[in-house]
């Protein structure tokens, strides 16, 4: 009876721990649960599509300009939104951590700004609207109101 | 360097703003106001065997830093920033608050920028950080490449910076930094009947490349440093005329470092060799025969974010103070470390560290009863605990 007592408490403890490692150990696991997402930019932009690696080098601000001319402006959702971890780990790919140790290191070296954060998709659009330059990311499905989405190659 | 300081922000509050110099630039101006971030940072230092960077053996709270700096965009390619830090580490330090980093930054185009005033050293990949506890997992980079204790030699410099980031498409990515200039260190302190009649560095030059690879998430790159310092002594008046006139110690300095790093999801890996190269030169060969001297440093580091609130890590480093000379605890140090690392909220995180360090090479007589290196304890453990607060 007391053997069976301790297998019965202790192999969900095991299973439990083994799921969380997992879990650990499996980058993007919890990108599948995230909802996808759109880049838009203001309809000026003559911008059709982008290549990964160019949306990324323009979100950690190293590059800054469009190749048309004029600065490149990226805006950020809040820092729990899930479409923006699902848009960090995909697009950037790394996680929402790293890429916060990332801004940690340009602002307190002096080298640069994280974007605006955003707490809404509407409010992206907006800032979108707003700015000629800008860039970002929003949930699919979300009001454009006039802002262009951009493919991602 | 204060006046210098000064200057850079009244430059930046004289310029006129973004908008003057939208129109022609075909630029947006900026709507950011000025941008204000800053760190409290309390730690706690424990050591067996030897004290270590502090009276570490009874256990010390004298281990904590403090900064604020202020940002502001003065346009789109023009930005201003100054930061002022403060730190207590044993002997060093003392809260005596120093402008860390001030500059006016204009960036041409995107493989194109220029920096003028004091700005950190991008020597290796994370020195520019090492004040910023919350960017890293570690309590302690790896001593045997980011030494505290050289903290005020290598961490900024005073002059220009070039900078720029060169996208290659599918070749990845390439960023540079070049710089010249000077740093603003304490002389050093002698005896009588010595005395200091002049101190000087004239140059400090050097740059990083580092290269953004095809496969996502991995740079390498090397950083090459050069420095000199000149000092002149004479004797204080009444010595007996044992040596007529001054003598003349030069010091000039080559540090390379090889970098990578690796991210991969949670994971990360990083790793770095270098050599420090030092070259004595003297007038007085006879009272000090110049010589060369080289040292070896390398870390291995891997660290692993386990849930959002817990990250870990683990590192090896290894330091030779005279390359070709391996032998006595005296002539290495290894440093076998592993941290926890847990984020309690967006602003708030408590690190706990603990080594295990065999050798005594970068160790400090005067923190260890003056005793010589050879003589203190060759294995030994050391603990740390800091919490930091960031905004």
């Amino acid at each position: 009876m007391a053997n069976r007592q301790n297998i019965s408490t202790t192999q969900p403890t095991r299973r439990t721990a083994a799921a969380f490692l997992l879990g650990a150990w499996l980058p993007g696991r919890e990108l599948l649960a995230a909802p996808p997402f759109l880049l838009v930019v203001n309809p000026k932009n003559p911008v059709q599509q982008m290549e990964q690696s160019a949306v990324a080098q323009a979100f950690l601000k190293k590059t800054m300009a469009w190749r048309h001319g004029g600065s490149i402006r990226p805006v950020d959702l809040g820092a729990d939104s899930q479409v923006r971890r699902r848009f960090t780990e995909q697009v950037l790919g790394r996680n929402l951590v790293a890429v916060k140790s990332y801004w940690q290191q340009m602002i307190f070296s002096g080298r640069a700004l994280p974007p605006p954060e955003l707490e809404t998709d509407a409010e992206v659009v907006q800032y979108v609207l707003r700015h000629v330059g800008a860039i970002g990311y929003v949930s699919a499905g979300t009001d454009l109101r006039g802002a262009r989405a951009v493919e991602i190659r | 360097m204060n006046r210098l300081a000064l200057f850079a922000l009244f430059l930046a509050a004289a310029l006129p703003p973004g908008p003057a110099h939208a129109s022609d630039l075909d630029l947006e101006p900026s709507d950011d106001g000025v941008e204000i971030h800053g760190f409290v940072s309390q730690g706690f230092i424990k050591s067996t065997g030897n004290n270590y960077l502090a009276r570490s053996k009874r256990g010390s709270f004298e281990f904590n830093e403090v900064g604020i700096n202020f940002t502001k965009d003065l346009g789109e390619r023009l930005r201003t920033g100054v930061q002022l830090f403060a730190r207590d580490l044993g002997a060093m330090g003392n809260y005596n608050a120093r402008f860390d980093w001030f500059y006016l930054s204009y960036r041409f185009a995107d493989w194109l920028g220029i920096r003028a005033g004091r700005t950190k050293l991008p020597f290796g990949l994370y020195n520019e950080s090492a004040d910023v506890d919350a960017a890293r997992v570690p309590i302690l980079l790896p001593q045997a490449v980011y030494p505290t204790i050289n903290r005020d030699i290598l961490l900024a410099q005073t002059g220009l910076e070039l900078y720029g980031y060169i996208a290659m498409g599918p070749a990845g990515g390439l960023e540079y930094r070049l710089y010249g200039g000077t740093i603003s260190v304490d002389p050093p302190q002698v005896a009588p009947p010595l005395r200091l009649v002049d101190f000087d560095v004239p140059y400090m030059v050097g740059g990083r490349l580092l290269w953004e690879t095809p496969l996502p998430g991995l740079r390498v790159g090397g950083s090459l440093q050069s420095l000199r310092f000149d000092t002149s002594y004479g004797l204080t008046p009444g010595t007996p005329p044992v040596f007529m006139g001054l003598a003349k110690i030069g010091l000039p300095f080559v540090l390379w470092l090889g970098s990578f790093e690796y991210v991969y999801g949670r994971f990360s890996l990083a790793g770095e060799y270098g050599r420090w190269r030092a070259n004595l030169e003297s007038n007085v060969p006879a009272l000090l025969p110049p010589n060369k001297t080289v040292n070896e440093r390398y870390y291995g580091m891997a660290t692993v974010q386990v849930t959002q609130w817990l990250s870990t890590g683990a590192y090896y480093s290894g330091f030779f103070p005279k390359v070709e000379d391996r032998k006595g605890r005296d002539a290495y140090q290894h440093d076998f470390a592993g941290t926890l690392r847990f984020d309690l909220n967006r602003h708030w995180l408590l690190k706990l560290e603990g080594h295990f360090i065999h050798g005594t090479a970068d160790l400090s007589p005067a923190l260890n009863d003056d005793k010589p290196l050879n003589q203190l304890q060759k294995n030994w453990w050391l603990f740390l605990a800091k919490t930091t607060a960031y905004f």
